[in-house]
């Protein structure tokens, strides 16, 4: 049954290529994946149907394995199929390039579920690779603007990620001896797979670096806002809510558990990078002055919040301490981000389909003209700095809780404590930008660019309300999703 | 039961905002409805102790968060207070709102409110309180760009909910701390262990402090509430006057009770008690020289919390609650009635535009008077006995006595600034066209300034405080007039009063102008033109030229760049020529041979 | 009777013609011809060294085995490469090689 949600949408892609039609199936397709991922979520844990594994080389042992190996996947797998479903909706193909459109949209789902479920750590590499390519075709074929720049840098930066990843990847299982993650993390937590420290550390800088690319960590962040302002909106959506994940799932999945020692060598340095994520990248931020790059900025700056519970976890595992928070508020911020990021550009690509502009210059008084737009703009721009009620503040407060969890009154504030307490005045940049936005966008009199612009039909709202509902119950119940965890 | 508190609020809420957006009678109908429930049900569990099951909001491991429902004679105390006041401008929005064309939204928002403020009073532990505590923000936020289109309502909106994320990160950074040092979240559980050293504890509840100095709107974050006043009218009354401004106090007095007024007892204590008494007598200072008529309410809103902000640095936490009750009422008055002076004067708020509204506007006048005396604290309004009650616990603190000084000035000040606003708008004679052709409001907005007119009158007496208001202690006597602080407030509301008729009655321009109060000590300025355009926006400009330069340009452009030198290199080789590709590739399998044979 | 050492001289001499043949010619079907030429020299060299490294008097099968395969694999060539050739005629009008080099970097 996993290997369905792999399969649909590239079953969906070859019919397109075909011939089908390419709106359609798509959505079917990512209708029954979200049927699947929902019936995944309900059942994963006493069912065997969610694994399977298919021998694809002997020597060395190679399978093209899937499984939810913990609640970790089924979450990411669950964040994976709503956007996607989310983002075929509510894009709109230019005329006559909808087989590249769909298609390529597709292929980057189909290779985010791959990464997110496969427990190869070969599959797990190369699905996501073929996810990156299709990224790359629709930024330069179909985006707006600056395009060629901007599918450029985006390449040439994750090109690189991925290389330095690769390397750190292949050097971790010449010596483990085995592609199989599991197996890893048991032989590395059992003391049979002893890395020694040099080595550790060595493997962690690949992998931090690597991955970190991948998920625009400080300084490796400046592909990211161009990349998304320019990308047709299925593929910011996809790629900043679902894929950019991938480099978080991977240190929280790899690196962590196998590396704990040499994670935490590398401490500081990532405490250093996170909140230059944050401060650096939000200050950057404020100063933005159209709305998809301030967007696209944004998210690079959240990715700060969860490098910090990855930052906490390192911290505490490698000191002996225990840290149960940290995990779980990753995951949930993961979780929260994906869904709100991508609702975040859907609705951009709404402002910008019905006034014609982003140029925050040229907006204003929208929420006259468009008060559905505006309500639900004005909720996931509330979601994404954190408003309690929305998923965003249950995976915020406990990223720093997590910080703080093994704070020792008399000994003082670790540097992790340092670091979370500069994360949350990030909780102010993000409000300063976000209302900005707001403000110049939706209040203030009438401009011509809004004066008669259009509000979200029926069909509009659809995709906006599949992220909307998730982002509200799991923000009013967190422990719907974190039930899933234990 | 007590969920009801919580959920009838948000059930209106919700209900306005899915289905009856278009149906604003029977919207707002389901807002007072909702109100007046829960206003019902707070009376009904008055002064009980329930034991309410929380519900676990996040389960990790050992690790939980709760919502639940801390149900004690402070927390029902103030739903009294919350409920009652809100249950009163709800009323009075009905005609002040009714013919707003959103006033679906706004009746949403409002029960939006109402949820937010009860979950914070009913909070029984940090992380719920500032979930809340952000809840109240936005509904804050939304009310006060009701009118979205106007430039400066939707600025001010934005101000204030800015301003308050700059408390709320200290406030976050003390939840924090604080759970570190006692080990819990929840507020029964609450101790300080033994071998904290004064520091780190003082640090913690001054990083909470925060907080209250957002939400409360004290020094130096006080910005935000004057600018508020561009929400309707009523919303002030409800949120920037009574209740949620005074959620900092509550919140401070709350923390007090868990962990001990001992925890206070260091220079944590004292600099909440000294903020406060500066807040109080600066914002009297600036309010002497308002010309708007709800934003001379807002610096004397401004200088009462910093008087109970004070006593709760003083450890007098009851005289703070205490005031808080009493000002809730009286205060609510004083924005309604002001509400109904705008609403008769077609939204003329400059009180130089008024004047002789008392003989146009007799009941509104008169209440406005009652709320008047009360906030001056005349002896026999409420505001006297809860006033009293801080000056006493200011002059018998051991290093701080000399905030009575300043609390006694504050107390002179007050009657100076109101008898200025009430002499100027109320007496003399109309100064312009729109005071002339004010007239009586209608019974739903003069029946609740009836009612809170008699509260403003009453609620300060034993009888009454003892059952309803929170946290209240009786005073060890009444109306003694001999020792030094009743005689000194006497004197200082005589004298300031006085001096108030004196200067203001029948002048038809201000004849005092003291420009640093009226440009407010030229913090705001000072706040727009150094902070947020120096600090904040060109600093960021600097980082984001530095992004686009040195990391994007130098770093990454520089890279690419040389990628691209050996790619113009190497370019040359490709020279499409067939044969040279066939003579290279010759010439190459000839030194492979060469060099694996020889 | 021609030695071994005879054999190897013809198919490196053809070899050499071949090799020049297609790094000199400029006409496509020359070269292609002299390609041919160099896989027949190859398949000279298989069939001596068949011969001559034989045992018991019979010759070594696996030399003739890989002429086969070689002579089969330079039938498809051909048909491949001359449809290629012909295509390419179609869509330039020249099979001259000085005038395809679109792929110039």
């Amino acid at each position: 049954m996993l290997a369905l949600l792999v399969i649909l949408p590239l079953i969906a892609f070859i019919a397109i290529l075909a011939g089908a039609p390419a709106r359609k199936s798509a959505v079917a397709a990512g209708l029954a994946n979200l049927a699947l991922g929902l019936w995944a979520a309900a059942t994963w844990e006493n069912s065997d149907h969610w694994s399977i594994s298919l021998p694809v080389l002997e020597k060395p042992a190679l399978h093209l394995a899937f499984a939810f190996t913990d609640g970790m996947s089924v979450i990411m797998v669950l964040l994976s199929v709503l956007v996607t479903l989310a983002a075929l909706l509510s894009g709109k193909a230019p005329e006559g390039r909808e087989t590249l459109y769909y298609g390529s949209s597709l292929l980057i789902s189909a290779g985010a579920i791959g990464a997110f479920a496969a427990t190869d750590l070969f599959f797990f590499y190369a699905f996501h690779e073929l996810a990156l390519i299709p990224t790359f075709v629709m930024i330069g074929l179909l985006g707006r603007g600056d395009r060629r720049d901007a599918a450029w840098k985006i390449t040439l930066y994750l090109g690189f990620g991925s290389i330095i990843l690769l390397a750190g990847l292949v050097w971790l299982a010449n010596l483990a001896g085995t592609f199989d993650i599991p197996t890893m993390v048991r032989a590395a937590q059992e003391g049979s797979l002893s890395i020694d420290p040099a080595t550790q550390k060595s493997i962690a800088a690949l992998l931090i670096v690597g991955f970190g690319v991948l998920v625009s960590l400080f300084p490796f962040h400046s592909w990211a806002a161009p990349a998304y302002a320019s990308a047709p909106a299925p593929t910011a959506m996809l790629h900043a809510g679902v894929l950019k994940k991938f480099g978080l799932y991977g240190l929280l999945r790899v690196a962590l558990p196998i590396l704990p020692d040499g994670m935490n060598a590398w401490l500081i340095p990532l405490l250093v990078l996170l909140v230059g994520n944050i401060l650096w990248v939000g200050l950057v931020t404020i100063s933005q002055k159209r709305l998809d790059l301030m967007l696209g900025n944004s998210s690079v700056m959240h990715m700060g919040y969860i490098f910090l519970a990855i930052a906490a976890l390192a911290s505490a595992t490698a000191t002996g301490q225990s840290n149960p928070l940290a995990q779980p508020a990753a995951v949930l911020l993961m979780f929260a981000h994906g869904i709100s990021i991508a609702m975040l550009f859907g609705l951009a690509d709404r402002i910008e389909r019905n006034t014609g502009t982003l140029e925050l210059s040229d907006l204003g008084g929208l929420a006259k003209s468009a008060p559905g737009l505006a309500f639900l703009f004005g909720m996931v721009a509330m979601a994404s700095i954190g408003l309690p009620g929305l998923a965003n503040f249950a995976g915020e407060v406990l990223v720093f809780l997590s910080a703080f969890k093994n704070y020792d009154p008399a000994a003082g504030l670790a540097p992790v404590q340092v670091a979370g307490i500069l994360a949350i005045w990030g909780v102010v940049i993000s409000a300063v930008y976000m209302l900005r936005a707001y403000r110049r966008v939706f209040h203030g009199p009438s401009v011509p660019s809004t004066e008669n612009a259009s509000d979200l039909s029926f069909a509009d709202r659809l995709p906006v309300l599949l992220l909307a509902v998730p982002l509200l119950v799991v923000g009013i119940y967190p422990n719907l999703l974190l039930s899933l965890l234990k | 039961m007590p969920w009801l508190l919580l959920l009838l609020p948000l059930i209106a809420a919700a209900a306005n905002q899915l289905y009856l957006k278009r149906n604003a009678f029977i919207a707002s109908m389901l807002s007072v409805a909702s109100v007046a429930a829960t206003f019902a049900i707070s009376l009904m569990l008055l002064g009980k102790e329930n034991a309410v099951a929380p519900l676990n909001w996040i389960a990790i491991g050992g690790f939980e968060i709760e919502i639940g429902l801390k149900l004690d004679q402070l927390a029902t105390g103030m739903m009294v207070v919350v409920t009652g006041v809100g249950l009163l401008v709800h009323v009075f929005s009905l005609a002040y709102m009714a013919d707003d064309s959103a006033k679906a939204r706004f009746f949403t928002c409002l029960s939006l409110f109402m949820f937010s403020m009860t979950g914070i009073v009913l909070a029984s532990n940090f992380i719920m309180t500032f979930m809340f505590w952000e809840l109240v923000g936005l509904s804050s936020y939304l009310l006060i760009g009701h009118w979205y289109q106007r430039e400066s309502a939707a600025d001010a909106a934005k101000k204030a909910f800015i301003t308050n994320r700059v408390g709320d990160f200290g406030f976050m950074i003390g939840i924090l701390m604080l759970w570190g040092i006692t080990g819990t979240l929840n507020f029964d559980d609450m101790k300080v262990p033994a071998g904290i050293s004064t520091g780190v504890l003082g640090a913690a509840l001054l990083c909470v402090f925060c907080g209250a100095v957002g939400k409360s709107a004290q020094m130096p974050l006080h910005v935000w509430l004057p600018d508020a006043m561009e929400g309707p009218t009523p919303v002030s009354a409800l949120i920037h006057a009574a209740t949620m401004v005074a959620a900092g106090v509550y919140m401070l007095f709350r923390l007090q009770l868990s962990i001990g007024s001992d925890a206070f007892d260091n220079f944590a204590g004292d600099t909440i008690a000294i903020v406060g008494g500066i807040t109080a007598l600066c914002a009297a200072l600036m309010a002497t020289q308002q010309n708007d008529i709800k934003r001379i309410l807002a610096y004397s809103t401004l200088s009462q919390l910093g008087y109970m902000i004070m006593a709760v640095g003083l450890l007098a936490g009851e005289a703070g609650m205490f005031h808080l009750f009493t000002h809730a009422w009286f205060k609510a008055l004083l924005f309604l009635g002001s509400g109904a002076v705008i609403h008769a004067c077609h939204h003329q708020q400059d009180i130089w535009q008024m004047g002789g509204l008392l003989k146009k506007m007799p009941i509104t006048g008169f209440t406005f008077l009652i709320g008047f005396l009360a906030l001056i604290a005349v002896p026999g309004t409420a505001g006297f006995f809860s006033k009293e009650q801080i000056l006493e616990a200011a002059h018998h603190h051991d290093r701080l006595s000399w905030l009575f000084w300043v609390a006694a000035t504050v107390a002179l000040l007050t009657p100076f600034y109101m008898t200025r606003l009430f002499a100027v708008a109320f007496l003399g004679k109309q100064r312009s066209k729109d005071a002339d052709h004010a007239h009586e409001v209608g019974p739903l907005m003069f029946l609740p300034l009836l009612i809170l007119a008699v509260l403003g009158l009453i609620a300060g007496y034993p009888f009454i405080a003892e059952k309803l208001a929170p946290a209240y202690e009786k005073p060890a006597h009444l109306f003694h007039f001999s020792g030094l602080v009743p005689i000194t407030s006497v004197v200082a509301v005589l004298v300031g009063l006085v001096a108030g008729l004196v200067v203001y009655l029948g002048k038809e321009r201000d004849p005092i102008s003291v420009p640093l109060f009226r440009d407010r000590f030229r913090i705001d300025a000072f706040y727009d033109g150094v902070l947020v355009r120096y600090l904040q926006d060109a600093f960021a400009a600097i980082v984001h030229f530095f992004d686009e330069f040195l990391i994007s340009g130098l770093i990454v452009g520089g890279s690419a760049r040389i990628a691209e030198g050996f790619g113009g290199l190497f370019r040359r080789v490709q020279g499409g020529n067939l044969q040279g590709y066939a003579f290279a590739f010759g010439i190459g399998v000839i030194l492979v041979i060469y060099f694996t044979a020889f | 009777m021609a030695s071994l050492h005879d054999y190897l001289l013809v198919s490196g001499l053809l070899f050499a013609i071949g090799l020049a043949g297609v790094v000199l010619r400029r006409n496509i079907i020359v070269m292609f011809m002299c390609l041919e030429l160099m896989l027949s020299a190859a398949n000279l060299t298989l069939v001596a060294f068949s011969r001559f490294n034989g045992m018991n008097g019979l010759p070594d099968y696996n030399g003739q085995m890989l002429v086969f395969f070689v002579i089969t694999v330079a039938a498809a060539e051909v048909s491949v490469g001359l449809a290629i050739i012909v295509a390419l005629y179609r869509a330039r009008q020249t099979i001259h090689t000085d005038d395809l080099n679109s792929l110039k970097g």
